[in-house]
């Protein structure tokens, strides 16, 4: 049995939406029958946009949101049957820096909740300095957190999530908010835990660190998986077609959507501009994207758009999920 | 990773929760300055309120009402065992939803710590906190306006000790409700101001209307207040009182069995509709 097992693991959240006294229940399927597995030593990557379910699937995985269906084991325990026994057996950090007490030092964070771990405190000494040491924190280690970086806070929650050393670790947007250098230096961690067996569940809607860590992605919207393989599988699946990044001004969704009625187009999808009139970027999926191009070009220039920069490119994961969802990521 | 199990598996988290809330509170220490001094306080606002408006048959209707003429003591343990309840049923009652907003209650929640251990977990910062108030509040103004009654004050405090169990049962419910429904200080302190209306606070509970009387019977402090009231001012024993400690350790039982119940009701509630992380 794998580490982790997902079966038609599904979310339904009951609302009532409305004005006082005139509410009416609204039922949001935030998750809805995902199935997946995740073996020993493997980088598993939940790519998708916000609100796409990767927070409450992660949520679920680690018992702090039980399933409206569908059950979950990790290291063949059920999360709604074990509970205790499921949290023995994960590392989690999940997302933000207000994950940790402020008024405490970095020592003191790691300290605590080592003891709520149960760890062992003649094993407890040797982790944390092991911890703070290979996050860059030995110095500050007695420094309150309050008086942390941002980028020193996200380390510590990350160092927090492998404390107790769990077979399954789960990493929300773990390197959300850091800079290029920590993020680094937190990949590579995660990429020697790989080496070291661990099963690892990795949430992004950074498609190139998804690219870089995952060894398979599920690309997951409205909460399903619309997708699911290595990166290089899935890209493959789009390099039958061309695609063209346009990068220009004025364009409207309207626009974009309308060349999705030429035949060689496939998938249009516009990045989210703001404010209107500002440079966009176009990604038009075609087939035989050069002898299509210059249509293309002619009716956006006829639409009055103004493009500066026009280029062909290799897919990205982003790609696959334009080709998926007809969207962008970043919608 | 080593882990331990079992008892020392439990001490030694009890022992963390201890000491980060003990950390929290001397590095926020506002807090514990504004419980030391409200008994002072209110005590002062009660006493001039007899004084001024009760007229001149003030302290002689005071005595043959309450049979002390040491108005003092009388009112600041009234004052103190208020307090003590306010620390007990707000920290323990608001500690989860403080949590909460700070953004480290899923993180307690993602240990494999039992919630059981968590919530007495925060109740022994509490015992502590509480106990220095007693001694500082109670202690010292006995010790000065009635020398001499060292063994009264230690016998009032281990009533205290006993009371401290139903109230923490108290604050376990009122933790279940404020994971589930938020607006934390709405439950606690209208909770309080109750408490201190019905509990004999300032005045006997046997002047309240009969029907309040039974309201009375079913909360701790009315049984801590007029113990420790007869212990220190009436020079009675706990072995006098048995009848007091017995409902005391009765409530004791159930309080804590009932808020637990609760409290576990409304978490497994919480995990369905995603309470935890939001503010």
């Amino acid at each position: 049995m794998n580490p982790v097992e997902v079966q038609s693991l599904s979310k339904v959240f009951e609302t009532k939406e409305g004005p006082l006294f005139r509410k009416v229940p609204k039922s949001v399927v935030a998750v809805d029958g995902i199935t997946f597995s995740v073996p020993k030593g493997e980088i598993f990557g939940l790519l998708g946009p916000n609100g796409a379910g990767k927070t409450t699937t992660i949520k679920m995985l680690c018992t702090l949101i039980s399933p409206t269906s569908g059950d979950a084991l990790v290291n063949g325990y059920g999360v709604t049957k074990d509970p205790q026994k499921v949290r023995e057996n994960l590392g989690v950090m999940l997302t933000g820096e207000r994950t940790l007490y402020w008024k405490l030092t970095g020592r003191e964070n790691l300290e605590y909740f080592a003891a709520l771990y149960h760890l062992d405190s003649s094993h407890m000494k040797k982790r944390i300095a092991e911890l703070l040491d290979m996050l860059g924190l030995k110095d500050r280690e007695n420094m309150l957190v309050e008086n942390y970086s941002t980028g020193m806070r996200i380390r510590l929650s990350f160092a927090k999530a492998l404390m107790n050393d769990a077979p399954v670790l789960l990493f929300d947007e773990p390197t959300a908010s850091l800079d290029p250098q920590s993020s680094r230096l937190i990949r590579d961690i995660i990429r020697d835990l790989k080496r070291k067996g661990h099963a690892i569940i990795l949430t992004t809607h950074n498609m190139e660190e998804a690219d870089l860590l995952s060894d398979r992605v599920a690309i997951i919207d409205h909460g399903k998986i619309v997708t699911l393989g290595s990166p290089s599988e899935l890209k493959e699946k789009v390099k039958s077609s061309d695609i063209i990044e346009i990068e220009a001004r004025n364009l409207s969704d309207r626009t974009a959507h309308a060349l999705e009625s030429f035949s060689e187009v496939s998938k249009v999808a516009i990045s989210s501009q703001d404010p209107p009139g500002e440079k966009g970027m176009l990604k038009v999926h075609a087939e035989k994207g050069k002898e299509v191009l210059s249509k293309i070009l002619e009716f956006l220039v006829r639409k009055e758009v103004t493009i500066t920069k026009v280029s062909f490119i290799e897919p990205t994961l982003e790609d696959v999920f334009i080709a998926e969802t007809g969207r962008s990521l970043r919608d | 990773m080593p882990t331990v199990t079992g008892l020392r598996a439990t001490a030694e988290a009890l022992a963390a929760i201890f000491w980060k809330g003990l950390k929290h509170y001397t590095r926020y220490p506002g807090g514990f300055v504004l419980y030391l001094v409200m008994p002072f306080l209110f005590t002062l606002l009660i006493f001039g309120m007899g004084q001024f408006v009760g007229g001149s048959e003030a302290a002689l209707n005071f005595a043959a009402r309450t049979g002390t003429t040491n108005i003092l003591v009388y009112e600041i343990l009234g004052s103190a065992v208020w307090m003590t309840s306010w620390v007990v049923v707000e920290d323990v009652g608001v500690a989860l939803r403080d949590e909460q907003i700070k953004g480290t209650l899923e993180q307690n929640f993602l240990a494999p710590v039992n919630r059981f251990t968590l919530l007495i977990g925060l109740s022994l910062t509490d015992i502590v906190i509480t106990t220095t108030l007693f001694f500082a509040v109670v202690g010292v103004t006995v010790m000065v306006t009635m020398p001499g009654s060292f063994f009264n004050i230690m016998q009032a405090f281990l009533t205290l000790l006993v009371g401290l169990i139903p109230l923490f049962g108290i604050g376990f419910l009122f933790a279940g409700f404020v994971v589930r429904f938020k607006e934390p200080y709405v439950f606690t302190q209208i909770l309080n101001l109750i408490f201190a209306t019905l509990t004999g606070t300032y005045y006997p509970v046997t002047f309240l209307p009969y029907w309040i009387q039974l309201l009375s019977g079913i909360l701790p402090q009315t049984y801590v207040i007029d113990s420790m009231r007869k212990i220190v001012l009436a020079n009675q024993t706990l072995v006098n009182l048995y009848g007091s400690l017995f409902i005391l350790l009765a409530l004791a039982l159930a309080y804590p069995t009932l808020g637990y119940a609760v409290f576990k009701q409304l978490e497994k509630k919480a995990t369905v509709t995603g309470e935890f992380s939001k503010y």
